[in-house]
């Protein structure tokens, strides 16, 4: 394992020579970006050649693997950076290095003839080693480095057009929103290194476990480090960056905002699983509940949003919520499994919006229609990622979210089991809908429908591959088929906290979730198929609902509002102080001071010399009695 | 032997000699004089310290060789900014030397 920091070196080092060299190398450097990864893929599969040799059933927080150089060290205190290559590690590298590989493919024809090509891939490089650094971090300082370069990264992406205002606002306003989110976990991190006296992760766990914190502490610790993880992974309230998020170009729209960096908060949590557990159960109960909210409020807005790749958007923060909801059910492995599965489908849903987009130059479904027959591949893949999230066997997404109603439903209340099955309702309903409008029934815009043909297929490859892997992806939950690649069983023998855990399928959740997810998809053809007649009668009818999802929940009113009203009239009052106390009494007063003092003082400099020598004589005799009155 | 307590008084008398001649004269060389006087003042003291204190050890006798040295030194280059004074300004008075002031 010693060859895994090699995985995010490569595309750090073709960051580096895009950066300086990018323009003088044929297609820009391209290739270079795109064969780094492709690299750190293979290495993939031989860290995990070796893992799989080196675990007999270990849990995932026992650093299987650690390498490292110490860093600093003053004092008896040291700072060790390392990588680290556990089960979780594991599953976060396949998915970060295949879906750069996947969508660096995608976007050599995708940003086609951009004035920026070379950038785009120095910049995805960029954040593929970054994510990768976080991925294999063993140490909290390191991974608050990544997590902050994937945040860095994120917010060149999307603002990659920054010709266009609305990319520079979304860009300002994901990067100011996610850093919100930051702080808490930075004071998360400083709280659990004041008492342990280590960042070093699996000392902090040991150092938990053996009671070193007291149980309040540690939940107001854990507490904060996941609000950088609400931040980072767009859970309630920190969720308004990421539909806005999709100003960037839609490849990375899949990469970044669907398939890696929204899910580190979700790996964060996961990781410090260890430290949840020791915790208060308050600290579950609050991920579970941001969890369920986020979920609720995404799918219902899901419903009424109309640009293509919001709908999807807020079917990543509905994805993103279940997740949560499947941590704080303490079930890492679930977590993990649908983590794994949603990377595949929900980047296929993406970059197939993107073909979308780049066929018809339309992004709002009021523009689009009928494209089914112009691009059935596109169609065809989109429909089978839409099926996917609706969680339609056997798709890897029936399998993913099966198991995390299977873990909510044994470990919680029967409320957040209702409206999680309430949820699959939802999502299936608003992911029929995208595809009817965009895909089915009649176009709407005759000249975008005329010229829209499938992608070249340099990026109809990818699509195919995320297919097949939708497909497919589901099936590692049976033992049978992991044992068959060398694992030592189902996803849930292989990432675990607890024990390993042998596959079960309850029947009555599956049926139940099929149901739904049925009775969402024959909704959405009963509301949407043909001129959406009962969607239009059902809007009027619920007009303030409607006009509450339409307007986000006042989500980014409310936040409007405050960073009106609060933030900078706050802002104004300390402008003033800085203006009028800080800059003119403070530091232009000293100043002042400071000439008047001098003006005043300068007439004791009358240039003769038997003065100077009196005040020497008498500054001396002053001294030396204060001296021996002092001293005696 | 003598008691220190003379030495002391006789740098003492010496060193208030100096001091009021530095204070009260006026003229630049009768300055330079009476800060000699405060000096060798001060070599008494070392010697007599030396002699009373550490009668194996040079260290005091020594000092008061570099003073007698530095002070021969510290002369010449006093005197000779005396001379270009007197030769700018025609006097040595130092009350009407006070160029350098605000």
């Amino acid at each position: 394992m010693e060859e895994a920091w090699l995985i995010p070196a490569l595309p750090a080092a073709a960051f580096v020579i895009l950066l300086l060299f990018g323009k003088y190398l044929p297609r820009h450097g391209d290739w270079l970006a795109i064969g780094a990864i492709a690299t750190s893929f293979v290495l993939f599969f031989f860290v995990l050649a070796d893992l799989l040799d080196d675990m007999v059933g270990t849990e995932f927080d026992k650093a299987l693997g650690q390498s490292g150089i110490e860093w600093v060290s003053f004092g008896d205190f040291e700072l060790r950076l390392g990588f680290q290559v556990d089960q979780l590690a594991i599953v976060m590298l396949a998915v970060v290095t295949f879906i750069t590989l996947m969508v660096l493919v995608y976007s050599t024809g995708y940003m086609k003839g951009d004035p920026r090509y070379g950038w785009y891939f120095a910049a995805i490089s960029l954040f593929a080693a970054a994510m990768l650094t976080l991925v294999l971090a063993d140490n909290f300082l390191l991974l608050y480095a990544a997590w902050e370069g994937v945040g860095f990264g994120s917010y060149l992406l999307i603002g990659f057009w920054h010709e266009k205002r609305s990319a520079t606002e979304a860009a300002k306003k994901a990067f100011i929103t996610t850093r919100i989110g930051d702080v808490g976990l930075l004071i998360g991190i400083i709280l659990l290194w004041r008492e342990a006296g280590t960042f070093d992760m699996s000392e902090i766990f040991e150092f938990a476990e053996s009671g070193g914190y007291s149980s309040e502490y540690l939940t107001m610790a854990v507490l904060f480090l996941f609000a950088g993880a609400v931040g980072k992974s767009a859970q309630f309230p920190l969720h308004v960056w990421l539909p806005d998020a999709m100003e960037g170009p839609t490849p990375v729209s899949a990469l970044i905002h669907a398939a890696t960096m929204v899910v580190a908060g979700v790996y964060l949590v996961a990781r410090l699983m260890p430290l949840f557990a020791a915790a208060d159960p308050i600290a579950l109960n609050v991920v579970t509940a941001i969890g369920l909210t986020t979920v609720m409020m995404s799918a219902t807005m899901g419903l009424v949003a109309t640009d293509i790749k919001r709908v999807i958007a807020y079917s990543t923060i509905n994805s993103l919520g279940l997740m949560m909801v499947a941590l704080g059910s303490l079930s890492v492995s679930a977590a993990m499994l649908y983590l794994f599965a949603h990377s595949f489908f929900k980047a296929l849903l993406f970059l197939s919006a993107g073909s979308v987009i780049h066929a018809t130059e339309r992004q709002e479904v009021s523009e689009l229609g009928g494209l089914a027959r112009r691009m059935p591949v596109t169609a065809a893949v989109f429909a089978v990622g839409a099926l996917s999230m609706a969680g339609i066997v056997p798709l890897a997404g029936f399998w993913a979210k099966d198991e995390i109603l299977n873990v909510a439903g044994d470990s919680q209340n029967f409320v957040v089991y209702g409206f999680l099955m309430l949820s699959v309702f939802i999502t299936a309903l608003y992911m029929t809908r995208v595809v009817i409008l965009t895909f089915l029934g009649e176009p709407r815009d005759r000249e975008a429908h005329q010229h829209a043909h499938d992608a070249e297929p340099v990026m109809t490859l990818p699509l195919l591959l995320l297919a097949g892997l939708t497909v497919m992806a589901g099936f590692v939950v049976f033992d049978g088929v992991g044992e068959a690649l060398g694992f030592p069983g189902g996803i849930g023998e292989f990432v675990f906290l607890e024990g390993p855990e042998a596959f079960h399928f309850p029947w009555d959740v599956a049926v139940l979730s099929t149901l739904s997810a049925v009775a969402g998809l024959a909704g959405g053809f009963y509301f949407w198929s043909g001129a959406a007649e009962p969607a239009r009668r059902a809007g009027e009818l619920f007009r303030p609902a409607y006009e509450i999802l339409k307007r986000k929940f006042f989500m980014d009113d409310i936040y409007q509002w405050a960073i009106d009203r609060v933030v900078l009239a706050a802002g104004g009052v300390i402008a003033w102080f800085d203006r009028n106390v800080v800059n003119d009494t403070g530091v232009d007063g000293s100043a002042r001071l400071g000439v008047f003092a001098g003006f005043g003082m300068k007439f004791l400099e009358t240039g003769k010399l038997p003065n100077y020598a009196l005040a020497i004589v008498t500054g001396v005799i002053v001294l030396a009695i204060v001296f021996m009155v002092v001293r005696v | 032997m003598i008691p220190i307590e003379n030495f002391l008084v006789l740098s003492g008398i010496l060193f208030s000699i100096g001091i009021y001649g530095v204070l009260a004269r006026r003229n630049a060389v009768l300055i330079i004089m009476s800060v000699e006087l405060m000096l060798q003042a001060v070599s008494i003291n070392f010697i007599a310290f030396a002699v009373y204190l550490h009668p194996e050890q040079f260290t005091g006798l020594i000092f008061a060789i570099f003073v007698i040295t530095i002070a021969a030194a510290e002369v010449g280059l006093a005197l000779g900014i005396i001379l270009r004074i007197f030769r700018n300004k025609g006097t040595a008075n130092v009350d009407e030397v006070d160029m350098l002031k605000w």
